[in-house]
């Protein structure tokens, strides 16, 4: 490679991320958009009424206080599974590695359910949802760590050993959940992941919240980058591998029970996003990061487009008017097909 | 901007190191001096503690007893950070990163320079940028280091290591899975950076003619104790090569350059094997 090619390709990667910003933005406007056209009370011309200042009343109602806050807060809840998913498989250097099967998820729900079961909390509450989702991802993710114990660095071990936990905290919210079935219906929709009737109280809880650990979580970018290197390189690169590692599972234990306790467990965003992000945008976390917000943000809003369209679609075929797919249940059958993909892909690499 | 104080020199002091794993001695007291600008190898069977020692001298271990000095500063007292910004370590091994760059790889020397909010930023681009041509990298920056073979993998990682900008350089078996071109490349430019920047180099190599043709001093290590220090013209002996590599040979001269060439015969039988 002579010397002139050389800068052009040096110059030439950064605009490509560019562009790829530009583009994965762009995206996640129109998932945004077809998630408040999408729905049958309005067509999509009311909408758009709606939006220029003008609708009756009730067509207002719906875009502004129904549409908007629930498309907003699959956006934001989007952002930041993708997010706990990246800084799960940067920081466990395992590719294996997402919210969903290392007990942080099912940790999140159990948490959520059980809170809402007692009594402490409810949709009507969702501050406290939050915090009992945060301490059953934690608890998730620390029994994870104790029974991983020395075999912690192997990627398929772990993975072993955090489908079992999943599968015991899973037990124990079905336990919950048939000891005090007391709010049944909306429980369900924490176990799929629904974003069906989030409110602005929901955005306005998740929204400073996920902001937080986002910040926290970029700020890790660079210790981050250097743990997927391996802990030897890092550590003599200066990192302390120890420290980095569980303030990284702080801030990704902390995004996905913000996510969780709204929208509940979303399955397989956390686990594949990042996979789409570190293809498309590389190994430095300080790009990879924001790509996977975004993803993660364009996966979950457009799913949840999708399921109202299938909705909608089923409704009319079926001929019955309260049907209603969750969002979880697109993104875990979207999510099957991509990780045969990626698993694919991975065993063709050997 | 060197964020080492300028009497930094380079002198590595170990004094009556010991360290273990439950059950099992690795160090028993080892006490050696490095001076600034002077190129040690390390050698000895596996398991002797060759690299246990390297990353006690990085400050990536906790000694049990004794203590590892840095410019006469304890490592011990010393945070990750602050130790990597003053010893530069090359493990012998990486795992891959998909789709890491060659000059992204090298940039993540500068962490111990610039910290986690500092690396956020660009910038450093001169201290990557002779790294990477210390190496001869450079044509390959925007390469990803999974595409490169062997070799060239060994000496980005080298840039790396030197990225950190440090007086000493600690290398583990820098030449292992590489053919004999590739050894000579690394090892001769180990030994220019060395000549040219007046670096510290002690590194662990199992080859003893690589020992005895590119270092200064050769300290030879056997069950966590150090058998022979001293250069190689009075250290490699076939005295040597009994008791501390546990093979017969004999022990000649390049008939050029007139450093010690080893022709090791067969292995003899290990202690522990009489002892049974």
């Amino acid at each position: 490679m002579t010397g002139a090619t050389q800068a052009a390709a040096a110059r030439r990667a950064p605009r490509r991320t560019a562009r790829l910003f530009v583009l994965l933005a762009l995206l996640a406007l129109a998932a945004g958009c077809a998630a408040l056209v999408a729905g049958r009370a309005l067509p999509a011309s009311g909408v758009w009424e709606v939006l220029r200042g003008g609708g009756d009343p009730t067509s207002r109602h719906i875009v502004l206080n129904l549409r908007l806050p629930r498309a907003l807060v699959a956006l934001v809840a989007g952002a930041s599974l993708g997010l706990a998913g990246t800084v799960l498989q940067s920081a466990l250097r395992n590719p294996l590695a997402g919210p969903e099967v290392t007990g942080v998820t099912p940790g999140a729900v159990l948490g959520a359910v059980a809170a809402t079961g007692l009594g402490f909390a409810g949709w009507h509450s969702p501050a406290a949802v939050v915090v009992a989702a945060g301490l059953g991802g934690f608890a998730g993710a620390g029994l994870l760590w104790l029974l991983a114990g020395r075999e912690r660095g192997d990627p398929a071990q772990t993975a072993v050993y955090g489908v079992l936990v999943s599968a015991v905290l899973s037990g124990l919210t079905a336990v919950v959940l048939l000891v005090a079935p007391g709010e049944l219906g909306s429980v369900v929709q924490w176990l799929v992941g629904s974003t069906e009737g989030r409110v602005w109280p929901h955005w306005r809880l998740l929204w400073p919240w996920a902001a937080v650990w986002a910040a926290a979580t970029y700020a890790l970018a660079a210790p981050l980058t250097l743990l997927r290197c391996g802990d030897e390189q890092a550590a003599a690169a200066g990192v302390h591998t120890g420290r980095a590692r569980i303030a990284a599972l702080v801030c990704a234990v902390a995004l996905t029970a913000g996510a969780v306790s709204v929208v509940g467990a979303l399955g397989f965003v956390g686990l594949l996003v990042p996979h789409l992000a570190f293809a498309l945008l590389g190994a430095d976390l300080r790009t990879v990061l924001p790509g996977a917000a975004l993803l993660g943000a364009v996966v979950v809003c457009g799913a949840d487009a999708g399921a109202q369209g299938l909705s909608q679609g089923l409704a009319h075929a079926l001929d019955s008017d309260r049907l209603s797919v969750p969002v979880g249940a697109v993104t875990t059958c979207a999510g099957a097909v991509l990780l045969l993909i990626v698993a694919r892909r991975r065993v063709d690499d050997r | 901007m060197t964020p080492t104080a300028p009497r930094a020199q380079g002198t590595v002091q170990i004094r009556g190191l010991r360290f273990g794993y439950p059950g099992r001695e690795v160090l028993s007291g080892v006490d050696m001096d490095v001076e600034p600008g002077e190129l040690v190898a390390l050698v000895g069977l596996n398991g002797c503690g060759k690299s246990t020692l390297l990353r006690l001298s990085a400050g990536l271990l906790r000694p049990a007893a004794g203590r590892v000095l840095l410019d006469g500063d304890d490592m011990a007292g010393l945070s990750r950070r602050a130790a990597a910004r003053r010893v530069a370590l090359l493990h012998q091994s990486a795992p891959p990163v998909p789709g890491m760059t060659v000059r992204q790889l090298v940039r993540q020397g500068r962490y111990a320079a610039r910290g986690p909010l500092g690396m956020l930023r660009d910038g450093d681009d001169a201290v990557c940028a002779r790294a990477m041509a210390d190496v001869d990298v450079t044509a390959w920056a925007d390469r990803p280091v999974d595409s490169l073979s062997g070799g060239e993998r060994q000496r980005v990682r080298l840039a790396m290591a030197l990225a950190q900008d440090t007086r000493v350089l600690l290398l583990d078996e820098p030449t292992t899975y590489l053919d004999l071109r590739h050894q000579l490349e690394v090892l001769q430019t180990v030994a220019r950076l060395r000549a040219e920047r007046g670096l510290t180099v002690l590194m662990v190599l199992h080859d003893l003619g690589h020992a005895a043709r590119f270092a200064d001093r050769i300290l030879a290590l056997r069950d966590g104790r150090v058998a022979a220090d001293g250069p190689p013209d009075e250290v490699v002996t076939p005295g040597l090569l009994a008791e501390v590599l546990g093979v017969a040979g004999r022990v000649g001269r390049d008939p050029v350059g007139g450093w010690p060439v080893c022709y090791p015969d067969h292995p003899l039988p290990a202690p522990q094997d009489l002892v049974k």
